[in-house]
Formats: structure tokens, C-alpha cells, sequence
């Protein structure tokens, strides 16, 4: 049997204004409002309401057979609460079928495993009660920023009560012969570990409408029976976990509705459902379908999910990114100290690995990436504000 | 006296010192009774007739074509930003002309210099080296190519007494409109290549400054340091060269009070972001002085070619949120960034002058300014060091982060001197060297 476990990472940061050295100390607000609400309502148009519903419909009519998973993120929570409450809606009425699994996080889509211990068990705390409180859920399945994982991770979501499994990114130079279609233990086989299987993945979050890839069109024939595929070299009956792991917005925002990818999941699950030997799974359930020794896998470097090298180098390459988390972080503690709830909740969204993101200088391809994702004129940009935002904040400590 | 003036820059139309420069200077020699006829590099091809001292902030203009200046006196602007906007004085002037036109207009120039029988050989290479240099694709070139076309006219069809032009971009029109009426020419030096460029710089503006100097009858420098420079470098006749300091007025209407952002010390760089004005420096020093003093804040006002490599740079060196680049600043915004600031800092590889710090101690900062500064002539309550002693410039900042005190006492001090400083002075002092070389024209053309 081989389970397509779907899963989809819901997030919005908080975008800094266009903040000027003259703004400082004028306890402005830090964070451009319109744009983000214009963002949101914009997203939630075209993604969130109308994949919602479609993916509502889909659990609804195989009644039990379609499954799926979300992590969404606080700072997603908090502006749907803002600027869309009908998107919260409607990922409540998925809660509610009962065939949708909700994966744990940090509150603040931060980075804050690689720099503050404490502060990444207070956020990832923070989101697992932010979702229980919004959808009656206690998560079990845990996915770091940006599938960001390495072994000393495994070890701090292990001591948090409830974890079981960890889903990161499928990296060649970590899997070398295996497959990622097996669910693995970490490296002191405590935790469950599923690897995004990234070829498949990316031919619907990235290919799926480039006229220049040779295989466009992708109809939904094609694509299933290239998972079919998939389980012939399993001799043995083992379970095999597809792992389709993608940016929710993939829906209507980064593939457009004209491209037909909409049409593409609403006959998807029908297709996969025909067969018998394939079916659907979420995350935690892979943990009791292991019907075999699972491997342990050792990741001694971080790995993540972003660009052609899969790990750090998005958000932390550059001597901007560097200084700008550093300062940060140090400035985290500094607030904490001080023990005022308003400048800690600044302090947290700027936390939102994006910021990051935006300060990004690699060329090519990804640059291309970065830029579409960014609302700066560049890299430089990003980092001036980002920097002038943190000089606010430490002008409002003192 | 009428003077026909070519100058690049004049407010609201500036880039930098120079445009202050000329509004200051423009200013008090009208209060002298001077007439002056302004050229700038607008849009349209206008000049400016300034008769009084309020005319430097309305500008009067007259389009050099009678319809279009017919045309122009009929239509009603709600305000002076959009009468200018129609001149096309807000912005930079577009290059519509193009390359060929320019080349066949050099030649025509050429050829009435060389087959004109009372020209000299001197005045021929002077033209042949000018016009040999005013080539090139950079937009700039271009903009003072079209300028130059555009300067035969005014010099044909205006009448006056002395022709002054400001710095290289204006000096090919004003030796044009030398040639053409035969009148005398007095060039200002308010910064040359091997300032701007902080190096050897581009030969062709060395070769077009050369020209204009030699071509002169007097050239003004804004500083001893300029005139040392444009006797070595450029080999000009001291004979002709004099010294006029550039001055400083504050506006009527501004604010001088105290407004911070920062509490801790807050040190000021304000001014273009290029070699020439020691941006590096500044850095370098910073990074001292934040290792002592972690609560100062340092802020880079301004844009400039080094923008990049500065920000980057202050990443690398791990200053964290206390060196902050503010990006361009209107002129409101720069007094405000005056007001929040603490101590001023301007560590000039080679400044002409620099009007930047007396405007910087007006406000009360106290100020650092290289010793390779015009400036640090006419300023006594200043720290004059040398632009590479980063050391020394950094114990100074601690030493006056440590003594608060002392450190607004200097500035106040240096308040009060800057505002003996007037334009007034300095505009004496020019038409001194306008009637100087008037009397001398008369009497080699009686």
C-alpha cells in the first residue's frame, strides 16, 4: 500500500513599513497594515476560501478515503482573525471532519531553533495552544520553519510531551540510495521521521504551469500513474508514505486558477482512490502503518526545504542576514528581561523567518524566487528597515 | 554690473553643496545691486533675469522663444513647484538630443574658431581640448552637451557686462559665451576632478577644467586648499586665481531646538556617499567607537555610489542596530536628522570646501572635519584631523561622548562663530574680483 500524506503550510508574516531612521522613537506602528491586509484578502480570495472549499467537498464525498494535513502558523491565525475570519471558518469546518491533521510549529514561523532554546520552546508551546484553542486539536506532528531539521532538533521535540513525528525535506545528500518513501526514526530512534519527497511535490508547487517543462500539461492520469510506478520496486508489502509537502498557496496564488490546478485536485483523490494498492494518510497515522524496522537517518547539519541547496542559506548567508538575527535575538532577551508583553510581541514577529528571507542576495533562479516573495525593492532595503525596526524597538526598551 | 551665470545647481534644482552655494552667493550679491542673468540646466530653454534678493526664491523666468513666453506669462500655477515643474526645473534635464547633432555642432564650433583670423593659437588648443573632451555616451556628458548647445544663444541674445561660470559642467558655455560676445569670463572652482573622484579621476573633465581655468580672465577658488590644488595640479597663473570663502546663512524659518531620536550619543555623516567625503572612514570609526560606547548610535544621511558596499560593510562589521543609513533626505528632513544629533563628522578625503559642517554647527553639533577641508580655514571650534587618522578621530568621539559637557559647550562655541559667517562678505569679496577684471578688460579693450 502506498499513502499519500499530504501536507500544507499555511503563512503570512507581518510586513515591516518602509521605516526611516526619522521614524524612530516615535512609537509608530512598526508593521505596514494596509499591505498585509491587502495581502490576506488577496490570498484568501484566490487560495485560502476557494481551496478550502474545494478540499472540504473532496473529504466530504470519499467520506473518511481523503485526508490532509495543515500547519498554519500564529501570525496567520492572527490575521485571519484580522482581515479574513471567514478563512478561519473554513479551516474550522475542516477541523471538524476529523480527516485533517494540524501539525505543531513555532507560533512565529522563526528560526529561533538555531538561536534561543527557550525562546523556540515558548513559541512552539505558544502554536500548539493556539491550536487547540481554534480548532480543539492537540498536535502530534511537529514541522520546523521552513522544514529547517537537524538532529539536535529531533532531541528538543522529543523532550516536549506529545511529539511523535517530524516531517523535514527528502535531502539527497542525506538519503543517498534510500528512498524518502519509508518513514524514518531520527538518529536516536525516539521520533518518527517523514521526508518530503521533493521531484513529485515540486511538479505541482513549482512546475505545474510552465509551458517550458516537457511533461506540461500535468493531467491528474499522468501523475498517478507515476505513483503507481512508485510501488513496484516495494516487493515486500511494506507501507510506502508519499510525501507531498507544499506552500498552501501553491492553490490559486502561485499557480493560478487558469492553470488548472484546481480542476487538477478535485479529480486527483478520485484517481488515487481507483486503486486499490494506493490511498491517503496523515502524517501521525504513518506512525502505526510502519509495518517494518524503521532506519534511523542521521542529519548532523541543519537541512530545509528552500532553494537548490536545501539548506540554511536563504536566511542565513549573507553578513545582513547575520547581523540583523543576531541583533535580534540578543534584543529578544533584553525585552524578555524588561517583561513587557507589548514589546515582546514586536519583538516575536520579528522573529518571522521572511524577514530574513527579503535580505536575500543569491542569484539566479532562487533570486528570481526570493523576489517574487519579497515586498522590497531589494535585499538592501529589506535589511535597512528590518535594522531600523529593531533601533525603534530598543529605543522603546529604554 | 550684469552678469551672465552658468551654474548646474540652485535650489530647488540641487544636488549638493553647489546649489547652496550659489543660492548664497546669488542672494547677497543681488543685495550688492548686482543683476544677474541665471542659466540653469532646465528642461525648457529658459533663463532667470534675478534683479532683487527675493527673486532667488520665486525665479522669474523668460523662455528664450517670445511665442512660448507669451505662453508661458498666460498660464496660472497654483503654487512655485508647479511653475518650475512646467520649466522643468524639478528634475533633471532629459537628453533628447542626440549624438550627431552634438558632433556636428562641435565641428561648427571648431570651425569658427580656427578659421576666425584673431584667434590665437592658445585659444585654439584651449577650444580644441574642450571640445575634444566633451565626448561621450554617460548621461551627464550628454546633459552637458545639450547645455553647451544651448548656451550660444544666451550669450548672443543677452546683454551683460562679465560672464561667471560655476564648476566644469558650465565652463564649455561659458568660454563659448566668451568667444561669442568677447566678454570677459571668470570661472569658480568649487570642487575639481581629483576632489569628486577622491583619485586621478575622468581625463576628460581634468581636460575641460584645464580649459576653462586657462581660458579665463579670473578664477575664484572657495578655499586655499582649492587654490594649492589648481596651481599644482592645473599649473594656473596664481596671478589670476583668488580666494573667496564660501559662507553659510541659515534660512529665517528654521528650527534650531533640540529634537532627539536616540537617547544615547548620536553621531552624524551627512553628505554623498562617495569617496571624496570619506564614508569608509566614518565606518571605520564607528565601529571603534561603538566597541567603547555600545549605547552611541551613528547614522549615514545620504546617497552615493557607495551606498551598497557601505551597507554591506557595516553588516559585516557586526554593528548591529547602531549604524543606521537613513537613505536620501529632502531638506526637512535633513534638519531634522540635524536636530537628533549629537556630533557631527566629516572626514573628507579632499574638500574644496564643505558647506555640510558649518550647517551641522549652526545647529549646535560638534563637529570633526578632516584637515584636507576647505572648511576648516574659516572654523576654529572644530576638530580639524587628518581624513585617515581613525584613531584619533574615534578617541575624540569618546572623549566627547564621556564629557557631555564639554562636548555641547564646543558646539554652542561653534554655533556662534558659524553665525559670523556671512555671505554678505564673501559676495563683497566677489565683486571686488568682478570690477577688478572688468577695469582690466577695459583697459586691454579701450
Amino acid at each position: 500500500m502506498l499513502n499519500i500524506v499530504f501536507y500544507f503550510q499555511v503563512h503570512q508574516p507581518y510586513r515591516l513599513r518602509h521605516i526611516n531612521v526619522l521614524d524612530i522613537g516615535k512609537k509608530a506602528n512598526l508593521f505596514d497594515d494596509a499591505l498585509n491586509g491587502q495581502v490576506m484578502r488577496k490570498v484568501a480570495q484566490k487560495c485560502y476560501l476557494p481551496t478550502n472549499k474545494l478540499l472540504l467537498s473532496l473529504i466530504k464525498k470519499h467520506a473518511g478515503r481523503f485526508k490532509i494535513a495543515y500547519s498554519i502558523t500564529g501570525t496567520a491565525i492572527e490575521q485571519f482573525k484580522l482581515y479574513s475570519p471567514e478563512t478561519l471558518d473554513s479551516f474550522k469546518a475542516l477541523a471538524d471532519t476529523g480527516c485533517v491533521e494540524f501539525l505543531g510549529e513555532t507560533y512565529y514561523h522563526s528560526l529561533a531553533f538555531l538561536y534561543d532554546t527557550n525562546e523556540f520552546l515558548d513559541q512552539v508551546a505558544m502554536h500548539r495552544e493556539l491550536m487547540k484553542n481554534e480548532f480543539g486539536y492537540f498536535t502530534e506532528t511537529f514541522r520546523n520553519t521552513e522544514l529547517i531539521y537537524q538532529d539536535k532538533l529531533s532531541d528538543l521535540v522529543f523532550e516536549i510531551e506529545g511529539f511523535k513525528t517530524i516531517i523535514t525535506e527528502g535531502v539527497e545528500r542525506i538519503l543517498q540510495w534510500r528512498t524518502p518513501l519509508y518513514a524514518y526514526k531520527n538518529y536516536s530512534k525516539d521520533i518518527n521521521l517523514l521526508l518530503k519527497y521533493y521531484q513529485l511535490s515540486d511538479d505541482i508547487a513549482f512546475r505545474f504551469s510552465d509551458r517550458d517543462w516537457p511533461e506540461y500539461p500535468l493531467t491528474v492520469g499522468k501523475f498517478v500513474n507515476w505513483i503507481d510506478h512508485l510501488t513496484l520496486a516495494e516487493k515486500k508489502n511494506r507501507n510506502q508514505f508519499l510525501n507531498l509537502f507544499m506552500d498552501y498557496e501553491t492553490f490559486g496564488e502561485h499557480q493560478w486558477a487558469e492553470s488548472g490546478i484546481f480542476d487538477f485536485m478535485q479529480h486527483f483523490p478520485d484517481e488515487v482512490l481507483k486503486r486499490g494498492h494506493l490511498g491517503f494518510a496523515t502524517p501521525k497515522e504513518t506512525f502505526a502503518l510502519s509495518n517494518y524496522q524503521q532506519e534511523a537517518l542521521s542529519f548532523p547539519e541543519p537541512v530545509s526545504w528552500a532553494d537548490e541547496q536545501r539548506d540554511l542559506s536563504a536566511w542565513l548567508e549573507n553578513d545582513m542576514q547575520h547581523n540583523a538575527i543576531e541583533t535580534l535575538y540578543e534584543l529578544l532577551e533584553k525585552v524578555k528581561t524588561k517583561g513587557d508583553p507589548q514589546l515582546l510581541e514586536i519583538a516575536r514577529k520579528l522573529s518571522t523567518s521572511d524577514h530574513f528571507y527579503y535580505m536575500c542576495t543569491k542569484y539566479f533562479q532562487d533570486g528570481d524566487v526570493h523576489k517574487y516573495f519579497s515586498p522590497y525593492d531589494s535585499p538592501d532595503q529589506a535589511y535597512i528597515y528590518y535594522i531600523n525596526a529593531l533601533a525603534d524597538l530598543e529605543e522603546r526598551l529604554s | 554690473m550684469k552678469i551672465l551665470m552658468f551654474t548646474w545647481e540652485f535650489p530647488p534644482l540641487i544636488s549638493g553643496g553647489l546649489g547652496m552655494a550659489c543660492y548664497g552667493m546669488v542672494k547677497a550679491l543681488l543685495a550688492l545691486g548686482i543683476k544677474i542673468d541665471l542659466v540653469l540646466p532646465t528642461k525648457e530653454a529658459v533663463y532667470f533675469p534675478l534683479r532683487q534678493e527675493s527673486d532667488v526664491d520665486t525665479l522669474p523666468a523668460v523662455f528664450m522663444d517670445a511665442s512660448v513666453h507669451r505662453k508661458y506669462l498666460n498660464m496660472s500655477f497654483s503654487s512655485l513647484h508647479e511653475r518650475l515643474e512646467y520649466i522643468g526645473i524639478s528634475g533633471r534635464p532629459e537628453s533628447y538630443i542626440q549624438l550627431d547633432e552634438i558632433r556636428d555642432y562641435l565641428k561648427e564650433v571648431k570651425k569658427e574658431t580656427w578659421q576666425s583670423v584673431t584667434t590665437v593659437k592658445e585659444e585654439q588648443e584651449l577650444f580644441a581640448d574642450m571640445t575634444t573632451h566633451l565626448i561621450g555616451d554617460e548621461d551627464l556628458i550628454k546633459k552637458v552637451q545639450e547645455y553647451t548647445l544651448r548656451a550660444e544663444r544666451f550669450a548672443r541674445e543677452l546683454d551683460y557686462n562679465l560672464i561667471h561660470a560655476h564648476d566644469w559642467l558650465t565652463y564649455p558655455s561659458g568660454m563659448l559665451a566668451k568667444k561669442i560676445s568677447g566678454k570677459p569670463l571668470v570661472v569658480h572652482i568649487h570642487a575639481t576632478e581629483f576632489d569628486r573622484a577622491g583619485g586621478p579621476g575622468d581625463e576628460r573633465v581634468h581636460k575641460i577644467e584645464h580649459s576653462g581655468m586657462m581660458y579665463a580672465d579670473k578664477v575664484i577658488a572657495v578655499s586655499k586648499y582649492t587654490a594649492q590644488m589648481i596651481m599644482s595640479r592645473y599649473r594656473i597663473d596664481t596671478a589670476k586665481i583668488k580666494i573667496v570663502h564660501n559662507a553659510f546663512t541659515l534660512s529665517e524659518d528654521i528650527v534650531l531646538t533640540k529634537k532627539r531620536i536616540f537617547k544615547g550619543p548620536t553621531v552624524l555623516f551627512l553628505g554623498r556617499l562617495t569617496l571624496q567625503k570619506g564614508p569608509d572612514y566614518y565606518l571605520e570609526v564607528a565601529e571603534k567607537v561603538i566597541q567603547a560606547h555600545p549605547e552611541a548610535r551613528f547614522i549615514m544621511a545620504g546617497t552615493g555610489d557607495m551606498s551598497r558596499k557601505l551597507l554591506r560593510r557595516s553588516a559585516s562589521l557586526k554593528l548591529k542596530n547602531k549604524f543606521l543609513f537613513t537613505g536620501f533626505l529632502n531638506r526637512n528632513q535633513v534638519e531634522d536628522i540635524l536636530r537628533a544629533s549629537d556630533i557631527y563628522m566629516l572626514p573628507s578625503v579632499s574638500e574644496p570646501f564643505g558647506i555640510s559642517p558649518l550647517e551641522a554647527m549652526a545647529f549646535g553639533l560638534t563637529s570633526i572635519i578632516s584637515k584636507q577641508s576647505g572648511v576648516s580655514e574659516v572654523v576654529n571650534h572644530a576638530f580639524k584631523i587628518d581624513f585617515w587618522d581613525v584613531d584619533l578621530m574615534a578617541e575624540t568621539i569618546n572623549h566627547l561622548i564621556e564629557q557631555p559637557e564639554e562636548c555641547r559647550r564646543i558646539g554652542i562655541e561653534g554655533m556662534q562663530e558659524v553665525n559670523a559667517i556671512r555671505w554678505h562678505e564673501a559676495a563683497e569679496k566677489i565683486r571686488l574680483v568682478y570690477s577688478a577684471t572688468l577695469s582690466e578688460f577695459i583697459k586691454r579693450n579701450p
